[in-house]
Order: C-alpha cells, then structure tokens, then sequence
C-alpha cells in the first residue's frame, strides 16, 4: 500500500516540513540553471522568426508566466479541494501558501503580454476573451487572498476559500480553449497541441525547457512558502523545537 | 552588440518584458524567503515565551 | 429603482444624442443591473442569518442546497425579474428602438437569474467576514464576467437587429450550470460559515 503511506507522510506536516527542507535546494538549483540555458537558447541561440523578427523571443518570458498564473491556480484548487474532502491542514496551508505566487505571476503574464501586443497588434490592451479571463484569474487571486484574510477563524477561512478556489476553476479552461472557441486576436496554441508542435525545433527547445525550469522554480518557491505556513499554523507543536535547533 | 540589445528595433519593448517577468521569479524568490525567515523567528519567540511560561 | 437611476445618470451625464447612448446602451442596461443585484444580494442571507431562522434550516433534516436555491428563485423575482421587465422604460432613455425590446427584456432576465446564482455564492462565502459587502462584490465579479459578456453582446446584437440566439444560449448553459452547482457551493459556503 505505498500510495497510502505517502498519503498518510503528506498529512504529517513535520514531514512534509522535513522533505520541503530537503528537497528545495534542489528544485531550486535545478530551476536557475534551467533558466539560465534556456535563457541563452533562447535569446542567443534560437534564429529570428520569419514575421515578428526578434519579437518573437518574449515567447521566452511570457507564455511561462502565463502558464505558471494557471498551473499555480490549479494546484491552489486541488489542494484547497483536497483540504476539504479529506480534511488535511498541510492541504489548506499549501493552498494559503500558492496564492500570493500566482497573483504575481498572473500579473507579470499580463504586463509581458501587454508589452508584446503593443508593437505586433499596435494596442496594449484589447478586451479579447483571453485576455479577459486571464484579468478574471486576476481578480480571483484576489477574491481568494481577501477572503481568508476577512474571516477571523483560521479553519473557516480554509475552508471558505477553498470553496471559492474550487468555484474559480471554470476560468481556467475559458483562458486556454478560448483562443479555439472565439475569434481572437491572440495566437492559436502552437505548443500544446495534439500532435506534433509546429514551431522550428532551434525555437521550442528553449521554450520547453523554461517551462520546465518554471515548474521546478514553483516547486521552490512553494516548499519555501509552505514551511512558513506550517510554522505559523502548528503554534506550539513540540516538533517545531526540534526543527528550530 | 549593439544588434543583440537593439533586438530588431524591438528591444524597447522586449527588454522590459524580460525584466518584469525576471523580475517577478526574484520578488517571489525574496519574498518567500523573507516570509520564512520571519515565521521562524516568530516559532522562535513563542516557544521561548513558553518555556518562561512554565518554567 | 437604483437601477432607475444609474440609467438616468447616464444619458444626463454623458450626452443627449440618442445614436451615441445606444452604443453604450448595452453596457449601462447590464452594469446597472450587476450593481442592483450586488445590493440587493447583501441582503439574500444577512438577516436570516443574524435572526437565526439560516442555523435552524441547516439543522433540520431538509436539504439546505434546495432551500438555498429557493431563496435564489426568490430573490431574482424580487430584484432581478422587476429589472428585467422595468428595463424597456430605461432602454428608451438610452436610443434603444423599440423591436429590440423583448430581447432586451429576455436577456436581462436570463442573465439576471444566472447573476442571481453566482450571486449566492459569494454571499454564502462572506457571511461571517469582515467587511463583508466589500468582499461580497470582489468575489462575484469574477464569477459575473462571463454573464456581462454575453448579456451585453445579446442586447447589443437586439439593438443592431442581429440574431440573439447565439449568446442566449450561452447565457441558458451558464443558467442551467448554475442551477445545477450554484446552490451546492453556496449551501457549502453558508455551513461553513455557521460552524
């Protein structure tokens, strides 16, 4: 019954605590050399594109800003989701400890965006559906982060904005089908189809590879945070003196 | 050079971009840090104050 | 009557010309309406719940989610249905012809249920907060966007004489998806915040 006693070591928050310590180092080095490369591959290396010129490079910054508003989101949702089925703390806390990191990014994926439409499309804003439902992600970070911060009891607001986090993720699937479903002015997906990608090879390796490298700096990032949620949550729980020594 | 930072006339706009969004994974990487630092401190405290407490 | 008088303020505020207050038209008609329902959704739970008449129902063997959803149905026939049928008065001080109506009315009326629903949601979720009306309106905006959209692009395309049955049943999906979770959530919200 392996799955089960990896269940049972998530519930624990000393060991979820303990591989968070352990384990970040590691995410960590691994991102920052992952986006050094693909940094250099992709500004350096990879050949200009045949329409957008050198343009196209913000590929490098914006779509692993955007992709990262979205996947935090739903890691918050299915933790949050997690927390109230099984009723698990550590759940809770890495749901608390996601948000702040997504609302961030949402921002920066709306603020590349911006400063990529404005030379290709000559607008730095257009109410196109993407766009919309990423500003709604927005304001749903927000939604999320004021409601636990406007209920005293710390359990209620668990549990309260969990329910919301699970309401929110509608909008998930509305910003990546709604480039398929309307007409809009922002690109098909060229990366995340079904079948083979069609962007020239010297161009996606950079690509996928920041995108790894953005995955494992969320995973830093949230073992970092939820260490401190942990820590703020358990008050006086005697394995705290052992980890502080 | 003067080619790469120029980026095809683009660069005004390209090179905030990759400030922002850089900028972001650092500001995060900080603040969690920070955040960590001072619930650790804060652990720290509680538990002195305790030990006071019942000793 | 708060509704009323967004669409009055408008033409008096912006301009007399009948041509440029109808391409705004959509957009005043559905943002006075989410501002109306966002008041009067303060009140859907807030006194049931203050006089203890909300505890005793969840307490009781019925089905909380039913009698939420009932509560929904009563409050959109209170706010959002009067608005609805009210809307032609305001629409013709906005330039809106006169075939457009039904449409208009139709559209409202929909959109206004499904605002209702989503509406039940965030006030179950702010029942016991702080700053609860603040935080009631920041968490059906997300939630109301989809609605706005579609009902503004039904009343616009009522006025521009285009067929509105494209975003009418998108806004019946969102209607019928409502119905079906909406009063789940909120009932979910609402015993969370009476533990």
């Amino acid at each position: 019954m392996a799955t089960w006693t990896w269940f049972h070591r998530f519930g624990s928050p000393p060991w979820v605590y303990g591989f968070a310590a352990r384990w970040t180092p590691w995410f960590g080095g691994a991102a920052a050399i992952a986006m050094l490369v693909a940094l250099y591959g992709g500004l350096v290396l990879a050949p200009e594109d045949y329409q957008q010129k050198d343009a196209f490079r913000m590929v490098y910054v914006h779509a692993p800003t955007a992709w990262l508003s979205m996947m935090v989101y739903t890691t918050m949702a299915v933790a949050a989701a997690v927390g109230l089925i099984w009723r698990m703390k550590v759940a809770h806390a890495a749901a608390a400890a996601c948000a702040p990191v997504g609302a961030w990014f949402t921002v920066a994926a709306l603020g590349t965006g911006m400063l990529w439409g404005k030379p290709m499309w000559g607008a730095y804003w257009v109410w196109d559906p993407r766009l919309t439902a990423e500003l709604v992600l927005l304001f749903l970070y927000f939604g999320y982060m004021g409601l636990r911060a406007g209920i005293e009891d710390p359990v209620k607001a668990d549990k309260a904005s969990a329910v919301l986090a699970v309401v929110g993720v509608v909008n998930i699937p509305i910003i990546k089908y709604s480039v398929e479903w309307w007409n809009s002015l922002h690109q098909t997906p060229t990366v995340m189809k079904m079948g083979k990608p069609t962007m020239d090879t010297d161009m996606l390796w950079p690509l996928l590879l920041m995108f790894l490298a953005f995955a494992l700096y969320f995973a830093t990032v949230l073992l970092i945070r939820l260490r401190a949620e942990l820590l703020r949550r358990e008050r006086n729980a005697s394995w705290i003196r052992e980890v502080l020594s | 050079m003067s080619e790469f930072f120029s980026m095809s006339g683009y660069g005004v706009y390209l090179w905030p971009a990759f400030a922002l969004g850089f900028g972001v994974v650092i500001i995060n990487l900080v603040m969690a840090l920070n955040t960590l630092s001072q619930a650790k401190q804060e652990a720290k405290r509680r538990l002195e104050m305790n030990a006071e407490r019942t000793s | 009557m708060f509704f009323m008088i967004v669409a009055t303020l408008f033409p008096l505020t912006l301009t007399p010309e009948l041509s440029r207050l109808r391409d705004a038209a959509p957009g005043v008609l559905w943002v006075g309406a989410l501002l109306s329902s966002l008041l009067a959704l303060e009140f859907l739970f807030r006194e049931d719940a203050q006089d203890g008449t909300l505890e005793q129902f969840a307490l009781s063997g019925q089905s909380l989610t039913w009698m939420l959803f009932a509560k929904t149905c009563t409050h959109w026939l209170l706010t959002g249905l009067p608005l609805a049928l009210s809307a032609p008065v305001a629409a013709v001080g906005l330039g809106v012809p006169a075939g457009a109506m039904w449409s208009v009315v139709a559209s409202l009326a929909l959109g206004g249920f499904a605002l209702s629903l989503v509406g039940a949601i965030s006030a179950g979720l702010t029942l016991g907060a702080r700053r609860g009306g603040v935080l009631l309106s920041l968490l059906t905006l997300p939630l109301a966007v989809p609605i706005l959209v579609f009902g503004a692009d039904a009343t616009q395309r009522a006025i521009t004489g285009d067929a509105i049955a494209p975003p009418m049943y998108l806004l019946g999906a969102i209607a019928v998806l409502g119905v079906t979770l909406a009063p789940l959530a909120a009932a979910a919200a609402v015993r969370i915040g009476l533990e």
